[in-house]
């Protein structure tokens, strides 16, 4: 397939999905990271070395008779900077990734479900995506092209250390399961630090959505494990699966507290946050993420019901500064894309809501007017 | 901005500390830095990078103290496939090569200890390793049978259990595994 097809779909097939986690859980992302033996890692290695990694790698994928999808190969240097940026929006690949000047591939699944990173810190990165909270499905997906791909690439691998790879906090396992949330009453209520710090202490980290260092944009979080040497796989994700359910039923429990305790305040903030992603004409990011946030949480908890959850996930990413200059047909400056955002949010969600006024919510029999 | 501990070098590490729900910054040198207790620095930056981690940990400040008595100290120890010292290894946070690990695999499991839940994986092998693994496993477990057939003087089912294991050895040979 080409580039273009890829980068149109601002949310792929697989992330139009609704279960009983969906008013929480974003996506669920498992990663698998692996080496081959005799080469040094994508640090230090020479171009040669790359390039035969690259190509074993390629070739491992293309003729496995094991692998039931087929992929797209695209090497990072042949995609332009603005399309490297909206793949990375997209979290196909990552920041690392995308910086690559002369090495680096990626092989992508139809579905955008599946996409494998050749020679970002690692020679090889198994990525496998699945909508709402499904950390089995996409492990039992991961672990099935890591078996594929065993027996013709020969895996850096070691009794004692088990998978070997160029940072030590990836060893073992190679193993980094994430579960992307939408934490809002816990943001508001000022227990997101209480529940880091207690992540940290339980070998877990929570990180903006955009990983190591980014802030946490319209609040969406993402939880995953840091341990990766000393515990099995199945430990792994048992440990993040009841951390994951934990931190749900601690959203839920805040939300709740917040209708009982203050639910024409809530709903004044979701409606203005409707109501300034409807009509406002400049729109920076991290407004319009909060308001997006804002209007997600109304859809939560029934206060809007002409909205779905996933068109909202589409802005989330869509929104952003690559896809808006996609969507434009060119380059922005940072001022116009305030405009650009404003516009394309209006636009999405008039679409929307035209088919229903936005009124009613419990908020205006108390008015009195 | 100069380390408010040393007063010398200029700050390059900012500690965060939360104290009766005030927020107060200190801005230190990473010489300074390495010397504090990691649990009771919270820094800005999260999460701790592994450079951060691994130079406050096992860097050299603290390290040229005590490693006065190490024999061979293992910032001389060079990796013969891509030439990283073990001093490289603590500055990037990253290995080169997956030699490094054979090659620095003494001074491992300390640091595995710190940063992991252990020093040994106990997860997944890749499929032949698996076979050599199990089988492995079956030599020693029945090796124990062995002995204990000794203690109790049944030399035919010692026998019997001897041949068992050869056969398996050989097999371990036939996979590419380690007899020893």
């Amino acid at each position: 397939m080409m580039i273009e097809s890829f980068l149109e779909r601002a949310t792929p097939a697989w992330m139009d999905m609704e279960d009983d986690y969906s008013d929480i859980v974003i996506s669920t992302r498992i990663r698998l990271a692996r080496n081959l033996d005799g080469f040094r890692f994508p640090l230090v290695f020479s171009e040669n070395e790359a390039l035969q990694v690259e190509q074993a790698v390629t070739h491992a994928i293309q003729d496995s008779s094991k692998l039931q999808e087929r992929y797209s190969y695209f090497s990072i240097k042949d995609l332009t900077s603005l399309q490297r940026q909206i793949l990375v929006e997209k979290h196909l690949i990552s920041p690392q990734l995308a910086k690559k000047e002369q090495v680096g591939a990626m092989l992508l699944s139809e579905d955008e479900s599946i996409c494998i990173m050749v020679n970002e810190e690692d020679h090889l990165r198994i990525q496998c995506m699945t909508a709402s909270f499904q950390l089995q499905k996409a492990y039992e997906q991961a672990n099935k092209i890591d078996r594929a791909l065993e027996g013709a690439l020969p895996y850096a691998f070691r009794d004692t250390f088990g998978y070997l790879t160029s940072c030590p906090t990836n060893i073992g396992t190679g193993l980094r399961a994430s579960v992307m949330m939408h934490l809002p009453a816990l943001t508001l209520t000022g227990q997101m630090n209480q529940i880091i710090n207690a992540m940290t202490r339980l070998g877990m980290t929570v990180r903006g959505i955009y990983g190591e260092g980014s802030e946490n944009l319209g609040n969406i979080y993402q939880v995953s494990n840091q341990i990766t040497l000393g515990k099995t796989e199945e430990d792994i994700l048992a440990d993040i699966q009841s951390v994951a359910e934990k931190i749900i039923q601690k959203e839920r429990q805040a939300r709740s507290k917040l209708m009982e305790k203050a639910e024409l305040a809530l709903e004044d903030r979701v409606y203005r946050a409707l109501g300034t992603l409807t009509h406002a004409r400049i729109l920076t990011s991290e407004e319009a993420a909060t308001c997006i946030s804002n209007v997600r949480l109304g859809v939560d908890l029934q206060l809007i019901d002409n909205i779905k959850a996933t068109s909202l996930n589409e802005c989330v990413v869509s929104m952003q500064p690559g896809f808006l200059q996609h969507y434009a047909g060119e380059v922005l400056p940072p001022a116009e894309r305030d405009r650009a955002r404003a516009k394309m949010l209006r636009e999405a969600l008039f679409l929307e809501t035209k088919s229903k006024p936005i009124i009613g919510g419990k908020g205006e029999d108390s008015y009195d007017v | 901005m100069i380390c408010e501990h040393c007063k010398q070098r200029n700050a390059t590490v900012t500690v965060t500390q939360v104290q009766n729900g005030q927020k107060v910054e200190h801005h230190y040198c990473d010489v300074c830095a390495s010397q504090f207790h990691p649990f009771h620095a919270e820094f800005k930056q999260e999460p701790v990078s592994i450079q951060q981690l691994l130079s406050n940990w096992f860097g050299s400040p603290t390290w040229q103290k005590v490693g006065e008595k190490q024999q061979a100290p293992p910032q001389q120890q060079t990796c013969p496939q891509c030439g990283f010292t073990y001093k490289r290894f603590l500055k990037e946070g990253k290995f080169g090569c997956p030699s490094c690990y054979d090659t620095f695999s003494e001074h491992l499991p300390k640091l595995f200890n710190r940063i992991q839940a252990g020093p040994q994986h106990i997860g997944k092998m890749p499929g032949a390793q698996n076979n050599v693994f199990v089988i492995k496993k079956q030599i020693e477990d029945i090796r124990k049978r062995m002995k204990a057939a000794v203690d109790e003087e049944q030399f035919e089912e010692a026998a019997k259990l001897r041949d068992e294991a050869k056969n398996l050895e050989q097999q371990l040979q036939f996979e590419g595994g380690d007899v020893s």
